[in-house]
């Protein structure tokens, strides 16, 4: 079931899958990790970055392929990500759970 | 193409492998990017940060989650087995040394005897020698002193004068000073007391770095006399008198009768060698000072960034024109310069790398014992080893177990050694002579991490060495032959047979050297003491006894305490002397010869002594010419002079001395002095030295108008020193409370003292030698039993064909014999080689001396047959029968 799934996305996941969709094709370790910084402020480690991605690969949010492998970096593959359907589905659902709960919140937590 | 950093590739193994290309080429990506914003020593430490943060992430979090561990390179697995490995190695090996507690004990013994004769030897030597000084920047503290070539003097003391220019013309020291030891007495409060003093001229402290911890430091004025009456108080004394007290600045205190200002305390970090209770203002006469005496120790201070090149020249100039200058008494002498440090190590030095080098043979022996144990042992293991090898083992890995087997036996061998080394250190505290308690970092000896680490490293090294051929023998058989050689005892093989052959006569050649070396030490101290000393020292008791006071009360002091001292019972005879032998060498000084030309070859001086009437007939000094002196030697001309044999034979060889006259003034109006008389030469400084040409004068015409301060009652007696010491003391007490009197001793063991440092090397070098001796024989009695086990069987089948039991202790003899002479040649031209470096210890034998090194093969050779005849005579009980049935 897709509720249950979605509710098991962590916020760190959420800004990880955000990240890679705004990238849109170019979305890879150092590029994400840099749209996290640009957009939050949050300077995250590379060893979460790399971790999340590889947990929520597992988890079957993410796909990924390995591409043009380039001198600046030592001839070695970029591995790009992108997110599946289901990653969508949880990200509209934590969306709607939060606005859901934010509701009548404003004057007190802005 | 960039290159490749190399933690990538390392790092590459901890992550796991789909992951790996990628993240490696993300970190490369930013590690370029950053390198091109700050440079790559940034980008360096950057990229092993991060590789070492993921490596470490991936790790946990694989691990954390329970996932399978990613594959890592095989490099890696290798790695973290290899510490299963050593684990496993050193568990087993610990059974092993339990499960043979003979072998186990007896590889210790010969290892700790070794290791803990490094460890208390490399103690002495790092802290004597190799330890700088307790100075800030020790290495710029020079010490300057004069050489005299055609004396053939390297480093003597310096002439007041002298001292004074090299410290006004320099341009190198950022502070000179002289300095030279005093005995001072305290007197008022509490008991008067003798001092151990040293006076310096201002500038000292800065020589050494130091400062006062209260009040300040001498100034320049007070070098001048009238305003010297200043001292600086010790951390030590100023506790032990004063009680602490810092109200002690600004109070006088009574030194030699004369009131002294205290004005500074020093920290309890000051050190000096003589370790003095109280500073005092070196009294100097400015432009007056003499050039012909030379008494001052020089020590300074290299300006920062000025090397002791820059130095030597500096001061080389400056002496090149006080040469000039003052020809009669500088042509002979030049400014010569060396580190502190080395000056006051100079004498021990090579003492103390003799001994070093004496234990290093003692741990090399210990080794060969330890290793031909081992492959005693190794053939043991024959067939353990061999079924090993059989069901897969590696060889690599056999020889790593056997070698941490080694190294642990060497471990547990240094950690005894350790505890060897503490207990000889102590007793090495005990015996240390009062003579070289001067020495830098003695107090400090002792075992400190530095110590210890050495000490690990050398058993570390030690078991690797041992451990090295006896592993690799092992490790290397033939396995099927052992195999198959079903319930019998091991043969060992030919190559291990050698291999034990060349271990025994190593040691042998190693024992040899080192008791070659300690014979020609022994023979050395037999020579000293057989070396009369010029007079005759027994029943002679010495007690110095010091009177400050204006020169007619001191004399009619000493005159009355002389008188009081005859009268004691049992007293045959005293008189007064200054310095006297064995207790004082004393100072040197240039003289003049009426009616010669002052340009003479040969620099004319004389070390002068101030002596009563009978000092001659006291000590029994022979009389060679002329007379001694008498009563009406007296204040007033004629001034006369006794001179010593030596004396005679360089400045008077082909003329009669006696009515000649000297002058030691060198004042415009020259004091002539008439010699009257030439005594036998008596040692002064030690018995192995030879005699400096001495010129004796009576104590009531002193030569430099002063009167000496401190004097030395000499007693010729019936009775012990300890009957007469305290008789000595009362009689000084009743003429004047205020003195104390100094030590009294036997003048037997003021040589004895003299001999001191000589004796305590010996006696160690000796000592290594009989744990060399030990050890080799140790070692040569289990090869021989081994040699015999082994042809146990040939030998049955021998006496089974008719062989007596001598031809069979002639062939097992034989073989011992081998080895014995085969050690014994080796070690004698080893011995040859290597005994130069003790020629300076040496006195009295060459050393090539052909008797000592006969005596010495001859006492092995037979400590050899000692240790082969023991399985040679189990050789001929072999029961033939018994034999061919094993």
């Amino acid at each position: 079931m897709a509720m249950t799934d979605v509710s098991i996305l962590g916020e760190f996941e959420q800004v990880v899958l955000l990240a890679i969709l705004r990238l849109g094709d170019d979305a890879y370790a150092v590029t994400i990790r840099d749209e996290i910084l640009q957009c939050t402020g949050r300077d995250v480690s590379r060893g979460s970055i790399y971790i999340t991605l590889d947990r929520l690969e597992t988890k079957g949010y993410l796909k990924s392929r390995l591409a043009d492998s380039t001198p600046e970096r030592g001839g070695r593959a970029k591995r790009y990500y992108e997110l599946r359907p289901r990653a969508i589905e949880a990200l509209k659902e934590g969306r709607r759970t939060l606005v859901a709960l934010w509701r009548g919140l404003e004057s007190v937590l802005t | 193409m960039t290159h490749q950093p190399r933690v990538l590739r390392l790092f590459a193994r901890f992550v796991p492998g789909d992951l790996r290309e990628p993240i490696a080429g993300d970190l490369h990506e930013e590690y370029l990017r950053i390198r091109q914003r700050r440079g790559t020593a940034r980008a360096a430490i950057w990229l092993w940060w991060n590789a070492v943060q993921l490596a470490l992430t991936f790790r946990w979090e694989r691990a954390a989650h329970g996932r399978p561990l990613p594959p890592i390179a095989d490099e890696l697995r290798g790695f973290g087995s290899m510490w299963d490995g050593l684990r496993q190695d050193v568990v087993f090996g610990a059974r092993m040394l339990r499960r043979q507690p003979a072998f186990t004990l007896v590889a210790l013994m010969a290892l700790t005897l070794g290791i803990g004769a490094n460890t208390a030897i490399f103690s002495i030597v790092d802290a004597v020698l190799w330890r700088p000084l307790p100075y800030p920047s020790s290495s710029d503290v020079i010490s300057l002193g004069e050489q005299r070539p055609r004396e053939n003097r390297l480093h003597g003391p310096v002439a007041p004068a002298d001292f004074y220019d090299w410290r006004r013309d320099n341009s190198t020291f950022s502070a000179m000073a002289a300095v030279e030891p005093a005995a001072v007495n305290i007197s008022g409060g509490a008991e008067p007391e003798r001092l151990r003093g040293v006076f310096v001229t201002p500038g000292f402290l800065d020589v050494v770095g130091s400062k006062p911890a209260l009040g300040r430091d001498f100034t320049r004025e007070e070098e001048i006399e009238g305003r010297h009456q200043v001292v600086i108080l010790s951390d030590g004394f100023w506790r032990r008198r004063f009680g602490a007290d810092p109200s002690v600045i600004g109070r006088k205190i009574t030194l030699n009768e004369q009131p002294f200002d205290v004005v500074g305390v020093m920290p309890g970090s000051f050190w000096w060698p003589t370790t003095p209770d109280v500073l005092l203002a070196y009294i100097t006469s400015g432009a007056d000072a003499s050039r012909a005496q030379h008494s001052m120790d020089v020590v300074g201070r290299l300006k920062p960034g000025v090397s002791f090149e820059q130095a030597r020249a500096d001061l080389d100039a400056i002496g090149k024109r006080l040469s000039e200058q003052y020809p009669q008494t500088n042509a002979a002498h030049f400014p010569h310069l060396s580190t502190l440090q080395a000056t006051m190590v100079g004498d021990v030095k090579p003492a103390l790398m003799v001994l070093l080098g004496a234990v290093g043979l003692v741990l090399l022996i210990a080794c060969a014992n330890v290793a031909m144990l081992l492959l005693a042992r190794a053939t043991s293991r024959e067939r353990e080893i061999a079924v090993r090898l059989a069901i897969g083992a590696g060889r690599g890995r056999l020889v790593r177990q056997l070698l941490t087997e080694s190294v642990l036996l060497a471990v547990l061998g240094g950690a005894a050694g350790v505890l060897v080394a503490a207990w000889g250190l102590t007793a090495f505290r005990a015996l240390l002579p009062s003579g070289l308690l001067v020495l830098p970092g003695i107090a400090q000896v002792g075992l400190d991490t530095r110590v210890l680490t050495v000490a690990l490293a050398v058993s570390i090294g030690t078991g690797l060495v041992f451990g090295v051929i006896p592993s690799f023998a092992a490790a290397d058989q033939r396995l099927a032959a052992t195999l198959h050689q079903e319930g019998r005892s091991g043969s060992g093989g030919a190559r291990t047979t050698r291999t034990r052959a060349v271990l025994v006569v190593a040691e042998l050649a190693l024992s040899l050297v080192l008791l070659v070396g300690a014979g020609l030490l022994l023979v050395s101290f037999r020579r000293v003491l057989d070396v009369s000393p010029g007079f005759e020292s027994q029943n002679v008791i010495v007690a110095s006894v010091m009177r400050s006071a204006p020169a007619p009360q001191a004399l009619r002091f000493y005159e009355t305490l002389l008188e009081r001292v005859r009268t004691l019972p049992n007293v045959e005879a005293a008189a007064l002397a200054t310095p006297l032998p064995f207790v004082d060498v004393g100072g040197r000084t240039g003289f003049r010869i009426e009616g010669r030309t002052t340009q003479s070859p040969i620099p004319v001086r004389t070390r002068p002594r101030l002596v009563s009437a009978d000092y001659f007939s006291t000590l029994r000094i022979p009389l060679v010419r002329g007379r001694v002196f008498t009563d009406r030697d007296a204040e007033g001309p004629p001034n006369v002079v006794i001179i010593n044999s030596a004396a005679a034979r360089r400045y008077w060889p082909d003329e009669d001395p006696l009515g000649r006259r000297i002058d030691i003034s060198f004042a415009a109006q020259p004091r002539w002095m008439e010699i009257v008389g030439v005594v036998g030469d008596v040692k002064h400084a030690g018995l192995e030295l030879d005699t400096d040409p001495e010129a004796f004068m009576p104590l009531r015409q002193p030569p430099f108008g002063g009167m000496a301060q401190r004097l030395n009652v000499v007693i010729r007696t019936r009775a012990s020193a300890s009957t007469i010491a305290p008789m000595v003391r009362s009689a000084v007490n009743e003429i004047d409370r205020n003195q104390p009197v100094g030590t009294v001793s036997t003048m037997e063991d003021l040589i004895a003292a003299s001999v001191a440092p000589r004796r305590l090397n010996l006696w160690l070098v000796v000592a290594f030698a009989v744990i060399a001796l030990v050890l080799t024989a140790a070692g040569l009695y289990g090869v021989m039993s081994y040699l015999v086990a082994q042809r146990t069987r040939e030998i049955g089948v021998r006496m089974a064909l008719g062989a007596t039991r001598s031809s069979v202790l002639r062939l097992v003899l034989r073989q011992a014999g081998t080895m014995t002479v085969a050690g014994i040649g080796i070690g004698l031209v080893g011995a040859l080689a290597l005994t130069r470096f003790l020629a300076t210890l040496l006195f009295g034998v060459t050393t090539k001396d052909p008797l000592v090194y006969f005596s010495v093969a001859a006492l092995l050779a037979a400590v050899a047959l000692l240790a082969a005849a023991i399985p040679s005579s189990r050789a001929t009980r072999v029961d033939p029968m018994a034999a061919l049935r094993s």
